[in-house]
């Protein structure tokens, strides 16, 4: 198990894969906001649930390197090709599993339940994330592919 | 025939909603949410399009119908020859929490007079095909299945229901027929109980009348404006904080005409005409829910505004005719989608602006991360206000200059320089504002007003006018009681005119499309905002009465009325009405006026200025 590179190249993955889904909200593509989701847990101030979400997800980020990472050391190998099966398999997780999961955890997302009482604000992700724009599983996809594959091609380069 | 568009009452669940006839008859629902496929369409799409009636067996006249108070439950009685028959009925909008189906109508009949002939006629299509559904009875529950939807029926005394197939059923005093339909999209059906339903209809209504508790005491009219906030409620929908405009598609703005829209969309404009009603009435969550949405529905397209958007933010698909739909009153074409979220729209961004600056004045500051959008909008404005448009009335015309449009662009711009003062903003970008500021009212002034009639116009260079120029007084872009103020209104008034209390929104048949359409409500209720306002209060008093006198027999309004058959005409019931009323109705009192009588037989209420 290659720790001082999970522990950097991690960052950078993940430091990746947060400025792809930043570079697509920019460029119009998808309105999943991921620090923005996961700061107003804690605030509902928008700019400053931004940084409290970036450092969350950093963190998250750099919990799931910790299995890319084992599972390389467990199949002997760390290539491009199969960071990047894995982060095809992380997308999917993330998209059908983890977002949605947000539902019922998030104490300012609405469900697509919600009735007269809610207050929640934060509109729900609903199937594949799709209700933030239609080319958002496309987004989530490219995003984690890019985030495997390069953990796959940095941690192979030791 | 179908019957007239506001005999129709509005059952919601602020998911999606259904309107129902005084024969009982459920026309439109569209599932699981306001812009589904209808599963009842027998409004626009013929008989072929599914209905679920329920009521008396033999033609019987309806003696009373109206919403409980303070709910959103509607009761209809009718007098047969054995009895009264009557009709309870509601979607339960609260299911948060509980094991209950997203979307779920109960109906019970009783009669308590003796023994009544009924029938239950359950008929679900789906979608443009009017597909019918493969069918099932497991145990009590009639289960209708089209792929991943499913809709179930249960009833108590148990009724072995066929779809389409009328079923005659027999209540007593002891033993009246409930029944309730449950939706399940994507999920597991919850077969539900009748009592488990009925329960929780009754929790609802409970909830509703707290919720109308909270409505401001001093309103005037205060059963009307809470009817409509309740209707302005049903038309939100609850998981993004989305206004619908109207639950309906193509209820046609002229009997006959090709003037049929497809409302099942969120206006930005709509979003901020609905926080201006909510604030000042003290709804206060609703109102930030409004523009929570609009903050997240306008993500993808900023500094641009979109004319319209889906439930979810999204750009709608093409707009499109249903292939053999008949229409409302063989009035055909029916659409899908809305061919305006096109079109390049200026006077939105002064709606939104607006609402922001009020909301700053309601007492809820912007966020860094609004105030930044806002000064996005604001900037656009700078940029493109010289440029043509659509206009308010969304003519699928040409673009032109619209006077109403350059004012709102002004609002926009000024509505920003007010809230810039208590944030962090460039020099720079004020002193641009407050040029493009000033560069507008020049423009306004010299291009859009006709010295000769003393009246804005409706674009630069027009003889027209144009009704949506009754929000003058609210801009302050002229003192309220200024000369080309009273001008404008009275050349509203007298040049678009449609028997009072009713207007045209601009000189009938003007838009490019064949036929005329009906006078246009909110302008009605903007009137009466424009006239309070500019002190004009006993009229602004008169003039809201009489509109109140127009509704529909259960308080709610189309966009349009014919203004000969003074029938509704245009999407039903439509969230813009509602809000102008709410607006109109708090103009009266910020204006003091006294004490009212509400024309449909409501006891006397105590009015006056706070």
């Amino acid at each position: 198990m290659d720790w001082a590179g999970w522990a950097v190249f991690g960052l950078l993955a993940t430091a990746l894969l947060t400025g792809l889904m930043i570079a697509a909200q920019l460029s119009g593509l998808s309105r999943l906001d991921l620090p923005l989701i996961l700061g107003t847990v804690i605030t509902p101030d928008p700019d400053r649930a931004r940084a409290a979400g970036s450092l969350i997800h950093l963190l998250v980020g750099q919990g799931f390197a910790l299995g890319y990472a084992a599972t390389f050391a467990l199949l002997g190998q760390a290539t491009w090709w199969l960071g990047g099966l894995l982060g095809v398999l992380h997308g999917a997780v993330a998209l059908t599993v983890l977002v949605p999961m947000l539902v019922g955890v998030h104490p300012r997302m609405a469900s697509e339940r919600a009735g007269p009482a809610s207050t929640s604000v934060l509109e729900p992700p609903g199937l594949l994330a799709l209700n933030y724009g239609t080319q958002t599983p496309l987004v989530t996809f490219a995003a984690h592919l890019a985030y495997g594959m390069s953990l796959g091609l940095l941690l192979g380069a030791r | 025939m179908r019957p007239p568009i506001e005999d129709y009452g509005l059952l919601g669940d602020t998911r999606t909603a259904a309107l129902v006839d005084s024969d009982g008859s459920v026309d439109w629902l569209c599932i699981p949410r306001f812009d589904g496929l209808p599963v009842f369409g027998r409004l626009v799409g013929g008989a072929a399009a599914g209905s679920f009636r329920l009521g008396p067996r033999h033609p019987a006249e309806v003696v009373a119908r109206g919403y409980r108070p303070d709910t959103a439950t509607l009761e209809t009685t009718w007098r047969t020859d054995t009895g009264r028959l009557t009709l309870t009925e509601a979607m339960v909008a609260e299911v948060a929490g509980q094991l209950l189906p997203a979307t779920m109508l109960v109906r019970r009949l009783s009669a308590p007079d003796g023994p009544v002939d009924a029938v239950i006629t359950f008929d679900p299509r789906l979608g443009e095909r009017r597909r019918a559904p493969r069918a099932e009875h497991r145990g009590e529950v009639l289960v209708c299945i089209w792929g991943t939807l499913a809709v179930a029926l249960r009833t108590t005394p148990t009724a072995t229901v066929q779809p389409g197939q009328p079923t005659a059923v027999t209540v007593t005093p002891h033993q009246p027929f409930t029944c309730v339909m449950s939706v399940a999209h994507r999920e597991p059906l919850v077969y539900l109980d009748t009592d488990t339903a009925w329960d929780a209809l009754q929790g609802d209504e409970a909830r509703w009348q707290a919720w109308c508790r909270d409505i401001d005491d001093a309103i005037p009219y205060r059963e009307a404006v809470v009817r409509s906030l309740l209707t302005l409620r049903l038309l939100t929908y609850s998981p993004s904080g989305a206004p619908v405009a109207a639950p309906t598609t193509s209820l046609p703005e002229v009997l006959g005409g090709v003037r049929n829209w497809d409302y099942r969309f969120a206006w930005p404009r709509d979003a901020s005409i609905g926080i201006d009603a909510f604030l000042g009435v003290g709804k206060h969550d609703e109102a930030r829910a409004f523009m929570a949405w609009l903050l997240s529905a306008t993500r993808l397209d900023r500094p641009r505004i979109p004319v319209l958007l889906t439930l979810h933010g999204k750009h709608p698909r093409p707009e499109r005719e249903l292939a053999g739909w008949p229409g409302y009153a063989d009035s055909p074409p029916v659409r899908s989608g809305n061919a305006a979220a096109g079109q390049h729209q200026l006077d939105g961004y002064g709606w939104v602006l607006d609402a922001a600056w009020r909301m700053g004045q309601a007492g809820y500051p912007l966020y860094a991360e609004t105030w930044r959008t806002m000064a996005g909008f604001a900037d656009r404005v700078a940029d493109r206000w010289r440029e043509p448009d659509a206009g308010i009335w969304e003519v699928r015309s040409d673009t032109v200059h619209h006077v109403h449009s350059k004012l709102m662009a002004w609002l926009a711009l000024d509505r920003a320089l007010s809230i810039a003062a208590h944030h962090r903003m460039s020099a720079r970008r004020t002193r641009r504002w407050r040029a493009e500021r000033a560069a507008l009212r020049e423009d306004i002034e010299q291009r859009g007003f006709d010295e000769r009639r003393g009246t804005y116009t409706r674009s630069y260079g027009s003889s027209d006018t144009d009704a949506a120029l009754l929000v003058l007084p609210q801009l302050e872009f002229h003192p309220a009681d200024s000369a080309r103020v009273r001008g404008t209104i009275d050349a509203v008034t007298s040049e678009l005119g449609a028997g009072s209390p009713l207007l045209y929104r601009y000189p009938p048949g003007r838009d490019g499309l064949p036929g005329i359409e009906g006078a246009f409500l909110p302008c009605s209720f903007w009137l009466v905002q424009a006239l309070a306002r500019s002190g004009r209060v006993t009229e602004a008093g008169t003039l809201f009465r009489d509109l109140l006198a127009l509704a529909g027999s259960l308080g709610l309004y189309a966009e349009e009325m014919d203004p000969a058959t003074r029938h509704h005409l245009g999407n039903y019931p439509q969230a813009l009405t509602h809000a102008a009323l709410v607006q109109a109705a708090i103009a009266l009192r910020a204006a003091g006026t006294g004490q009212a009588v509400d024309p449909r037989g409501a006891a006397p209420i105590v009015e006056g200025a706070p």
